[in-house]
């Protein structure tokens, strides 16, 4: 369990002064005159989506580069200030729209941790499966859409494939493909159906095959490994400074996971290896996404076991403050139509305080600072975006690279512009 | 001036120009070919190759953009209709499809985009998002991105299925075979 | 140091804005404090004012654009200040830690930037000038990150509006 880093990548530091995320030209290195300033539009057909990348170039090589965000601001933390907890939930899928259980899964483990209420492990472990099995759907399009950048465009349709057999389990828990709105406050918001594990199981056989089939696509690839071989490189202490982490961090030698390190759910239950590799390099990231996808199903083929343990007990913690009843009882108990009145109407209250809960989401660090003043509403949320905090990483790894690298570096810093610019 | 499909589409030639002359014998073949047929205008031939290999610009922005990827993939095969070819320039583009929310600041941008595509375009807005502003009524999210450009076909959803923006891409090539105009020869962009 | 606070076992330390940096430097030197999760400002203003229980809102809807419209069973504790800047700081070692920093700031106050001893206060210290109007001495690019760099107003301020179109039927009797 050692987190201290194996390699040094470069000596000393590479962040640019004053500003960390500016890298200005050097004119010593460059001659002014030779510098053309090239806009790499919000709209640009890489798929991170609206990120605009000023960038000074001196023919081919980046010499100075700005990171423009905030072309996908949609105000989520006002948005949430203004509508009750259970209410609010819908709108954290919405900010990292490809990891969206991580999202939800913050927020609502926020909450719970503000309201001290404890989650049934029926619950537990479909959130950890489901959790998992987003973070195999994030890897997977990173890995789609990064090769598609780089030239690897079939790999976009086996990716794209894999990924549509995640999303059905996805539609057989929560009801449609993305944005399910399953996680709830307690629990999850209905039981497993009757066949999910078996469903999940078959994927578990085909996935590590596929994994292996995208390897043996781009591991023995000469372009491949050109172009992403010691590309982009951030040593391990640049990488802790610019609060970087995830598969970033432990690309950079840097022995690093929230779910075994700090664990949330039930990741202390189940057996795990983390990837770390020490080059700092796009190459190194891609070895620790491809090999997180295979730890991910074997965490999954764990939870699919738990799961059917614990077939038949409740999905969802019996606190009727905060949980509505099950239907059937309202007939039955005036006190259960109190709260269900209670709840849809009015909404439950969280006690004062303020806390802040932080997941290993597939894209680093993502956390939630949440403020309740005691009412129906949250008083202030704010997100840790792990994209926000790659993103400033971009001067710093694309020093004297050229442009096609450029674009290779980038994708690996895996942005999500929904999730930097919330 | 004749009253003939092809004086329609604009197409200058001898029978229409010197009417006391009569069709030359180009005119008078297709005229027999399309008393032949019965079934084919001009307008509608290129109405069936505009819909065929509409060639839609990569103007992916949100949650949308991820299923807007989804149907090039193989499931939800998006080639079949032509139109797998997503062109990154603007000005190779036919169908802009505007999927994901739109905050000001990204406005500008998108009506440049808008502006660089060539008639005849057609838009389509996908999602929530685009088409009224979604579940984000606040300070920066453009409430409808008809505000700024017209729009031919809303999808609704959050975010739609594949199948839903199928859907809506194969009743835009109907309005089109149909014969309705763009959106931005029949209305304007909404207040 | 300030003061200490502990609850759900989080620790919380409010130090005095003017020694910020004195308390960072110290944070990540002697108890391996290196990386910097998170920069979050609050602002407490309407903060415990309205005691209203029961259904929110009136009669005849939901205002959105009002602050203070929400149930609370009892009155919390008034805040020191307006504004609140916590600094979330993670220990990235064997013996993982998390600790918040906190400072309280009226309007018009600025605090010292901490770009020097974390870099990766760089991006955070612009969103919460952006979203607050806090202003961070020292950071060298304080311009805004999320709005368009002409807008007018500090948007999660609670005194600015959430903004957006009225929706129709939702405010008349």
């Amino acid at each position: 369990m050692s987190v201290l880093p194996s390699t040094r990548v470069y000596e000393g530091t590479r962040i640019p002064r004053p500003v960390p995320t500016i890298l200005e030209v050097d004119p010593d290195k460059h001659r002014l005159e030779d510098i053309l300033r090239v806009n790499f539009g919000p709209n640009h057909p890489s798929t991170h989506g609206v990120l605009r990348l000023v960038v000074d170039l001196d023919g081919e090589t980046v010499a100075g580069i700005r990171a423009v965000i905030g072309y996908l601001h949609t105000g989520f933390e006002k948005n949430m200030e203004h509508k009750s907890w259970w209410k609010s939930v819908t709108y954290a899928p919405r900010m990292d729209y490809v990891a969206f259980h991580a999202n939800e899964l913050l927020y609502v483990l926020a909450i719970e941790k503000l309201l001290g209420l404890e989650v049934p492990r029926r619950a537990v472990w479909a959130r950890m499966a489901l959790a998992e099995l987003n973070r195999i759907h994030s890897h997977l399009v990173w890995l789609g859409t990064s090769a598609l950048e780089l030239g690897a465009i079939s790999l976009f349709w086996y990716c794209f494939d894999d990924r549509d057999q995640i999303l059905d389990l996805f539609e057989m828990a929560g009801g449609t493909r993305m944005h399910t709105r399953y996680v709830q406050v307690g629990g999850i918001a209905e039981d497993l159906p009757p066949g999910f594990t078996e469903e999940a199981r078959t994927f578990c056989e085909t996935m590590p095959k596929s994994v292996d089939d995208y390897e043996a696509i781009l591991d023995r690839n000469a372009i491949w490994l050109e172009r992403t071989k010691g590309v982009g490189l951030l040593s391990a202490d640049d990488a802790l400074a610019l609060a970087q982490s995830g598969p970033m961090l432990r690309a950079s030698g840097v022995d690093w996971d929230l779910r075994r390190n700090m664990p949330y759910l039930a990741y202390d239950e189940v057996e795990f290896d983390v990837p770390v590799y020490p080059n700092g390099d796009v190459y190194d990231r891609y070895r620790v996404h491809m090999d997180e996808m295979r730890e991910s199903v074997r965490i999954l083929s764990q939870c699919l076991d738990k799961l059917d343990e614990t077939d038949g007990e409740p999905w969802i913690a019996d606190d009727r403050k905060v949980v509505l009843p099950p239907r059937h009882e309202l007939h039955t108990s005036m006190e259960s139509l109190i709260h269900h009145f209670k709840i849809v109407t009015e909404g439950f209250t969280v006690p004062e305080g303020e806390v802040y809960v932080a997941i290993e989401s597939p894209r680093g660090e993502a956390g939630c600072y949440l403020v309740s003043d005691g009412g129906a509403r949250p008083w202030r949320v704010k997100f840790r975006a792990p994209s926000f905090a790659a993103l400033q990483a971009t001067a710093t790894i694309v020093q004297e690279l050229l442009i096609a690298d450029l674009i290779a570096a980038a994708g690996s810093l895996d942005p999500v512009m929904g999730d930097a610019d919330r | 001036m004749s009253d003939r499909p092809l004086a329609k589409a604009g197409l200058n030639s001898e029978r229409v120009l010197w009417p006391e002359r009569g069709p030359g014998v180009f005119e008078r073949e297709v005229q027999e070919i399309e008393d032949a047929l019965l079934l084919t205008t001009v307008e509608k031939a290129v109405a069936w190759a505009q819909t065929n290999a509409m060639w839609p610009d990569t103007f992916g922005l949100a949650c949308c953009a991820i299923e807007m990827m989804s149907i090039v993939s193989s499931r939800y095969d998006i080639a079949r209709f032509g139109m797998e070819r997503f062109s990154s320039s603007p000005r190779q583009a036919d169908l802009l499809i505007v999927s994901g929310r739109v905050t000001h600041k990204m406005a500008p941008p998108l009506r440049q985009v808008y502006d660089q595509m060539l008639e005849p375009k057609w838009v389509i807005a996908m999602g929530a998002c685009a088409s009224s502003g979604g579940m984000f009524n606040n300070y920066t999210i453009l409430q409808g991105v008809d505000k700024i450009v017209p729009v031919d076909i809303h999808v609704p959803g959050c975010p739609p299925r594949p199948e839903a923006l199928m859907e809506g891409i194969v009743r835009l090539h109907e309005k089109i075979r149909g014969g309705v105009p763009p959106a931005y020869a029949i209305r304007g962009v909404a207040e | 140091m300030v003061e200490t606070r502990q609850s759900l076992d989080e620790v919380t330390l409010v130090v005095d804005p003017a020694r910020l940096v004195e308390a960072s430097a110290a944070l990540r030197d002697d108890h391996g404090f290196n990386f910097l999760a998170d920069i979050a400002g609050a602002d407490y203003l309407g903060w415990a004012e309205q005691e209203v229980v029961g259904y929110i809102g009136t009669a005849a809807g939901r205002d959105l654009n009002d602050p203070g419209s929400r149930g609370l069973a009892r009155i919390p504790d008034p805040k020191p200040k307006r504004f609140s800047v916590s600094y979330h700081l993670l220990r990235v070692a064997d013996d993982p830690a998390r600790v918040r920093v906190q400072v309280w700031l009226d309007d018009g106050e600025s605090i010292a930037s901490l770009i020097d001893v974390w870099p990766a206060a760089d991006w955070f210290e612009r969103e919460v000038w952006d979203m607050f109007g806090i202003g961070f001495e020292g950071h060298g690019n304080l311009v805004r990150i999320l709005m368009p760099e002409d807008w007018e107003g500090f948007p999660l301020r609670k005194d600015y509006p959430l903004g957006g179109e009225p929706v129709r039927f939702s405010d008349e009797d």
